[in-house]
């Protein structure tokens, strides 16, 4: 059994509640324990960055440097948290001057982050570290027939970080496959969400949200999956003011990933936190009824 | 003054650094400006100064309390007098709800918070020269 | 003695540490404002607010909506033909103005970042119902409205907590930040 240090981040303590609970449930499915970080903070979303960036970082350290006292690789289930770890790690591995500031700060926690760990998204655990074929060995309930359009969203491809493809990924794909579905393509899978604007600009969010369901609705997806609390809120809390706002009138369940893995592996619905959501899943659930 | 005394402004507001420059300047001090914390720290190493002044929000950040810890670890640099002079109480108000900037990272350094009295600078600035040239001595007799 | 920095210096040295070329390598293509989801809200495109930074139109620039308008969706850094991060410039620009105070007078996320920083700073965490006040009165009456009903649906779902989050370690973790922004009181 492998086990990562796990940074749940603000949203799945109480908004996002449902993908840490599946999250939970399909890594432990697959052999993987994953161990909440002691005493993390907020990882200082978009948000932080705009008033101080050094700051901002040390926030991102703190997290990694507990983590890396545990002796596991840090993952994230979002993907805002996750680029903010990544990037943060990165930095004070190459900047020696920016490392030694940081850890200054972290000394008043008795802390040092000395860049021994890897930072992953949780997506990443399951086709890199897991695997694509190990998943589908897992697959006890294929969902045949179930139309999922993947939703990257942004920050788990963008900005680049070494390997991988930003204009054309396929690993959420590969593993909305594995898991018996048809994952659909459409225009919309890697354009924003809005984010944060939501709150800022919501006019200019809202536009973005609707453009992105129409996307999805057009190729007739019974579905969208996502790998990240914002978008999954964005999306889904947000449909019925985009409806309002745009005279639509879109009913399209929006699930986390690690929901429909579940569903696949033959999961108690109730466990993977199905039932919070505000746009009813039944249609998805028929689907994981029959065992392979 | 015989010598003119040395002096280093970094500081990435233009519009600061211009009036303050002349204020010393027509003191007799002769004054170098860095509009960023790297040249700014450059420049501290290759030259020799007798006095930095230093702004605290720059770049990405409170780059200036970055730079009074960086002095403070090395044990040549650290006999250079440092004089703070921020707005970062203004800029940032927010996060300083009625509470002083918290003063000494180095222990050379004072803390003005801007606008600057021309007066007032003038005072810090020879005091801290002073109060330095006085270190400086003292270890040389010791 | 040094010359007085242009606007465009200005920003390449708010920018000095980050991890992309310089504004002045920009040819100009529009691949950012093409490819920006949120441009047509925006009173400069991406490409043109890099022209008129280049151009030292300082008061234009930060007048502008362009950099609040930003969603880090990244995309536009990606694409860049020059390898500019133009998402971190974005950043750049929102924290000059928000340490200067010259942002546009209607923008709410100046107000949002503040308030979520200092959420942040008395708890380690972060807590949704602090945040909305911040931003909820610019509303009017109809968002506002849609909003209060989303609020209680998602309380209903039992999504949103009731008691705010707090760190074990609250006071290690404010002595932390003092060290990086002085805020008084610490040692």
């Amino acid at each position: 059994m492998s086990t990562y240090s796990y940074f749940p981040g603000c949203s799945l303590e109480k908004m996002a509640l449902s993908y840490h609970q599946s999250a939970m449930q399909t890594t432990n499915a697959v052999g993987i324990e994953l161990k909440e970080i002691d005493d993390w903070n907020c990882c200082g979303a978009t948000t932080y960055f705009h008033v101080d960036e050094l700051l901002a970082t040390t926030l991102v350290a703190r997290n990694l440097a507990i983590a890396e006292e545990a002796g596991h690789d840090f993952v994230a289930p979002c993907s805002a948290c996750f680029k903010n770890a990544y990037f943060a790690s990165k930095y004070l591995k190459e900047d020696e001057d920016l490392a030694n500031h940081i850890n200054y700060a972290l000394e008043q926690d008795n802390l040092k982050f000395s860049g021994s760990i890897e930072v992953k998204h949780l997506m990443e655990v399951f086709v890199d570290d897991v695997g694509v074929e190990e998943i589908q060995e897992r697959t006890t309930h294929p969902l045949k027939g179930l139309r999922v359009a993947p939703y990257y969203g942004c920050q788990i491809v963008r900005p680049k970080k070494d390997h991988e493809d930003v204009e054309n990924p396929q690993f959420f794909e590969e593993l909305i496959t594995a898991i018996g579905a048809d994952a659909i393509n459409y225009a919309y899978r890697l354009r924003c969400c809005g984010g944060s604007l939501i709150i800022t600009s919501r006019e200019a969010a809202l536009t973005l949200v609707r453009n992105l369901l129409q996307s999805a609705v057009d190729i007739e997806a019974d579905v969208i999956a996502t790998a990240c609390p914002l978008c999954q809120t964005n999306l889904e809390v947000y449909q019925m003011q985009v409806n309002q706002e745009f005279g639509t009138d879109f009913s399209i369940p929006i699930m986390y990933f690690t929901q429909l893995m579940g569903l696949a592996m033959g999961l108690p619905k109730k466990k993977l936190g199905i039932g919070t959501e505000f746009i009813s899943t039944d249609k998805i659930l028929t689907y994981a009824k029959e065992a392979a | 003054m015989d010598t003119k005394k040395k002096l280093l402004m970094i500081d990435d507001d233009p519009d600061f650094v211009e009036p303050i420059m002349a204020i010393l300047e027509n003191a007799g001090y002769e004054v170098d400006a860095k509009y960023n914390p790297d040249e700014g720290f450059e420049a501290l190493k290759s030259g020799s100064y007798d006095l930095l002044l230093l702004d605290v929000l720059m770049g990405r950040g409170a780059e200036g309390i970055m730079i009074a810890r960086k002095i403070g670890d090395d044990e040549k640099l650290r006999e250079t007098p440092i004089l703070i002079i921020t707005g970062m109480r203004e800029q940032i108000a927010f996060l300083f709800p009625g509470q002083p900037v918290h003063p000494s990272f180095v222990p050379t350094d004072e803390l003005i918070e801007k606008p600057v009295e021309p007066d007032l600078l003038l005072e810090k600035v020879s005091t801290l020269i002073k109060m330095a040239e006085e270190r400086k001595a003292q270890s040389e007799l010791n | 003695m040094a010359t007085r920095p242009t606007f465009s210096e200005e920003v390449s040295n708010l920018m000095h540490a980050s991890h992309g070329n310089p504004l002045k390598t920009c040819i100009q293509c529009g691949t950012c404002s093409g490819t920006c989801p949120v441009a047509e809200f925006m009173d400069h495109t991406p490409r043109r607010l890099i022209g008129l930074i280049n151009a030292n139109q300082k008061e234009d620039v930060l007048e502008s909506n362009t950099y609040w308008y930003c969603a880090s969706c990244f995309h536009c850094t990606v694409r860049c033909p020059s390898e500019i991060d133009i998402a971190g410039l974005m950043y750049s620009l929102k924290r000059y103005s928000i340490w200067k105070h010259q942002y546009p007078e209607d923008a709410i996320g100046p107000v949002f970042s503040e308030t979520f920083v200092k959420s942040i700073l008395r708890s380690g965490r972060s807590y949704e119902p602090v945040l909305a006040p911040s931003y909820i009165f610019s509303y009017g009456v109809r968002e506002f409205l849609n909003e209060a009903a989303t609020a209680t649906n998602l309380m209903l779902k039992g999504r949103i907590p009731v008691i705010p989050p707090r760190l074990k370690r609250l006071e290690n973790f404010k002595k932390m930040a003092d060290r990086i922004i002085p805020m008084g009181g610490a040692k």
